[in-house]
């Protein structure tokens, strides 16, 4: 019955069918939904009627219009700054943790762990570290001695609320970042080091000139990842802060979600989110552009 | 070369056909018996009525709650005392996720109504759309807030108990303080405030950084502050709501003064709900301006109930003192339900029989029954005048949801603001405009 079919064509039958349960997946849970979005910011739709009204562009035009709301991006800069600091952290423990050290796998383990746990959970316990008058952030800097530092209110100083959530972040995606890394590592030949120790190379010049340099493409992959990442913070200041005080840790999704729930505003909601969409696309390219001057292949 | 892939590929297409067919058997299974269930619900309801006995209605029937905590505990009692007079209606309970509200509303997109389920926040000219009038049960004289949820002149929701708002306070840490007399003025509010700080005992514990336990300030003491239940949809005449001579600026300005003078909480901005609860039944912190719901709460978290009080707060100098009465969540039954006369049942039952309200220490929905917690007895015995609050204005919650008003969220703004006139007139910029693009 398929003898009377090419090779090439058997072979495409294959891979299609072989793929056609990921395809529905991706189709149904990311393509669907999403031009679904695009259709709702051009409605007016109240998250439950059954009427959707069409109103065209006004969504972007109210957006657009309304200063206010990309204000709020002042706020995720602080988790692009911890971010790049990550970013630091997990490339000197992949580092360290990719030579021969005793017990590098217990490390390895215990540095990844955070990024498993479930992001409301490590909220919630960040809420009782970063208690004021019983946290546990306080009471060691006032065993310390620090008595005025440890009356600091971490989450309720306006400056420091978005650094306090952020430093969270770190503490969780650096794991992750870290294990990326580490691949990369391993990826890259011994040889080269060991022609560089012949040579006479020092550990930080071997570091300067080989690992970094052949690492590239997968700090471009993790930054590209953190500034996605800064972009779309929500659970942590959901549940520590719910964007307090009066707004100072309130982040862009999280003003979507609330025009969404709160506001219901579906329509609006949808436009804001398609905004980020391309604010997204928009920071990968000029990220792309930047980075890829040095001469990549 | 030719032939290994034809085998292949027939190999696989064996392995999908079977993997599809026995989906479809097992899917094809769970469908029969779901569709044999239904069938004898609707015939067991339409045999009977509202009036009949209750072996008549059988039926099974889902209820949507927030109170996962009572799933196992108090509502197996409740299916069993239920069950003595409807020996055929079988009642599920579903919890909740954490916010009732929106998973409601997600299901109504969705079409996927549970029988019995408390409203959402949508405005009461969708209710028909959803859920079945009530008016059949015969309660319509007896309830509480018959006008709040219903929709030209019928009823769809009725309340599942009510609540006013006041102080409840810790009567050791009060003793303690030395305070004898409960403040009938708020200057003798403040004083009985000094008194516990002076203690080392934070005088209110206000949670303010999780805004909802504001709620209070800016939706109770604003109308009764203007003795007018309809204050807050009075609203929709002005194009300033916001000033600081009207009600709104002053039950904000009496929190702030609490703050300035550091009788909440030690950090605002840091305070923990679950914690609180502890703190109060301890005496560590003194009060909390909240509903009466919060008594029962305060008495689990490890206190005796004589230990605690309630009386309403005395947010002005004059003596004579109002307190808001709120409805809490409306019971609804859903107009697609395959049960609906079954579901009216349960939710009578609920309300008459069930004692639901005593167990959440709610003021009871049915006028004719008198609160059976202490606390209530007490607060009433002050002298205090119940204020019955009046349902939102559509247009008004149109507007604030334009405007991207949170009510809460202006409390806290105006209590932190180093200026707080600057807040009042940001928030009324922003109404006006809502108004003006919404035509009204």
């Amino acid at each position: 019955m398929f003898g009377t079919l090419s090779y090439r064509k058997q072979k495409t039958i294959i891979i299609v069918s072989f793929l056609l349960i990921p395809l529905i997946l991706l189709a149904t849970f990311t393509y669907y939904p999403a031009i679904k979005l695009i259709y709702y910011s051009f409605t007016n739709w109240d998250g439950y009627s059954p009427e959707k009204p069409w109103v065209g562009l006004d969504n972007y035009r109210e957006v657009f219009s309304n200063s206010d709301i990309f204000k709020v991006f002042e706020h995720n800069f602080a988790y692009f700054a911890m971010g790049i600091v990550q970013n630091i952290i997990a490339i000197y423990f992949a580092v360290v943790l990719n030579s021969r050290l005793r017990g590098r796998n217990m490390f390895r383990i215990l540095l990844f762990l955070p990024y498993i746990m479930n992001g409301v959970a490590v909220a919630f316990m960040f809420g009782y570290v970063f208690d004021t008058t019983n946290g546990s952030l306080n009471l060691f800097l006032s065993s310390l001695g620090l008595k005025h530092l440890g009356e600091t209110s971490w989450l309720g100083t306006e400056g420091l609320v978005n650094y306090a959530l952020a430093s969270t972040g770190l503490w969780r995606f650096m794991g992750y970042n870290m294990v990326i890394y580490i691949a990369s590592l391993q990826a890259i030949p011994k040889d080269i080091y060991e022609a560089a120790k012949i040579d006479g190379a020092g550990s930080w010049q071997t570091l300067w000139k080989i690992t970094l340099p052949n690492m590239k493409p997968v700090i471009q992959l993790n930054l590209f990842l953190t500034v996605t990442g800064a972009l779309e913070v929500f659970d942590l200041p959901f549940v520590l802060t719910k964007g307090g005080p009066a707004g100072a840790s309130q982040t862009y999704v999280q003003r979507v979600v609330e025009t969404a729930f709160a506001y219901n505003n579906y329509g609006l909601a949808s436009a804001m989110s398609v905004i980020l969409l391309f604010f997204v696309v928009i920071v990968l390219a000029v990220q792309q552009l930047v980075l890829s001057r040095g001469g990549n292949k | 070369m030719k032939k290994k892939p034809v085998t292949l590929l027939g190999f696989v297409m064996i392995l999908m056909l079977s993997m599809s067919l026995s989906a479809c058997g097992s899917s094809g299974g769970s469908d029969d018996s779901a569709s044999s269930g239904g069938g004898t619900d609707t015939t067991g309801t339409s045999s009977g009525g509202t009036s009949g006995s209750g072996t008549e209605l059988s039926g099974k029937i889902t209820f949507l709650t927030n109170r996962t905590d009572m799933i196992g505990k108090e509502y197996d009692d409740y299916v069993k005392r239920f069950n003595e007079k409807y020996p055929n209606i079988k009642v599920e309970f579903e919890g909740s996720q954490t916010d009732y509200n929106q998973q409601a509303k997600v299901r109504m997109a969705g079409d996927e109504l549970p029988d019995v389920m408390f409203i959402p926040t949508i405005p009461n000219s969708d209710l028909p759309k959803y859920f079945a009038p009530l008016d059949d049960l015969g309660l319509d004289d007896k309830i509480t807030f018959k006008d709040f949820r219903s929709y030209e002149g019928k009823v769809y929701g009725i309340t599942t108990g009510n609540s006013t708002s006041g102080i409840v306070y810790n009567k050791k840490a009060f003793a303690d303080a030395g305070i004898t007399e409960l403040p009938k003025t708020w200057d003798e509010f403040l004083s009985a405030c000094e008194k516990l700080k002076q203690k080392g005992i934070v005088p209110l514990a206000s949670n303010f950084k999780d805004k909802w336990p504001l709620n209070n300030w800016v939706y109770d003491l604003p109308r009764l502050i203007e003795n007018n239940a309809d204050f807050p949809n009075a609203k929709l005449n002005t194009d300033t709501p916001f000033t600081m001579d009207n009600g709104y600026g002053k039950a904000f300005s009496l929190i702030r003064e609490l703050n300035e003078k550091d009788y909440l909480e030690k950090d605002i901005n840091s305070t923990n709900w679950e914690q609180s609860k502890k703190d109060v039944a301890s005496g560590k912190f003194a009060m909390y301006f909240l509903g009466n719901w919060v008594i029962n709460q305060v008495i689990g978290a490890g206190t005796t109930s004589d230990n605690i009080g309630f009386f309403p707060l005395p947010y002005d100098n004059s003596g004579t003192v109002r307190a808001a009465l709120s409805p809490d969540f409306f019971y609804a039954v859903s107009k697609n339900s395959k049960n609906v006369e079954a579901a009216k049942a349960f939710v009578k039952w609920m309300l008459e029989d069930s004692g639901y309200e005593d167990f959440a220490g709610f003021i009871p929905p049915l006028k004719d029954k008198e609160s059976k917690l202490a606390q209530l007895k007490d607060f009433q015995a002050t002298g205090v005048e119940l204020q019955e609050g009046t349902p939102d204005d559509a247009t008004v919650t149109d507007i604030l949801n334009k405007a991207q008003i949170d009510m809460p969220a202006i409390v806290q703004e105006f209590v932190l603001a180093k200026d707080p006139q600057s807040v009042l007139d940001k928030w009324n910029k922003a109404w006006a405009k809502a108004k003006k693009d919404l035509g009204k």
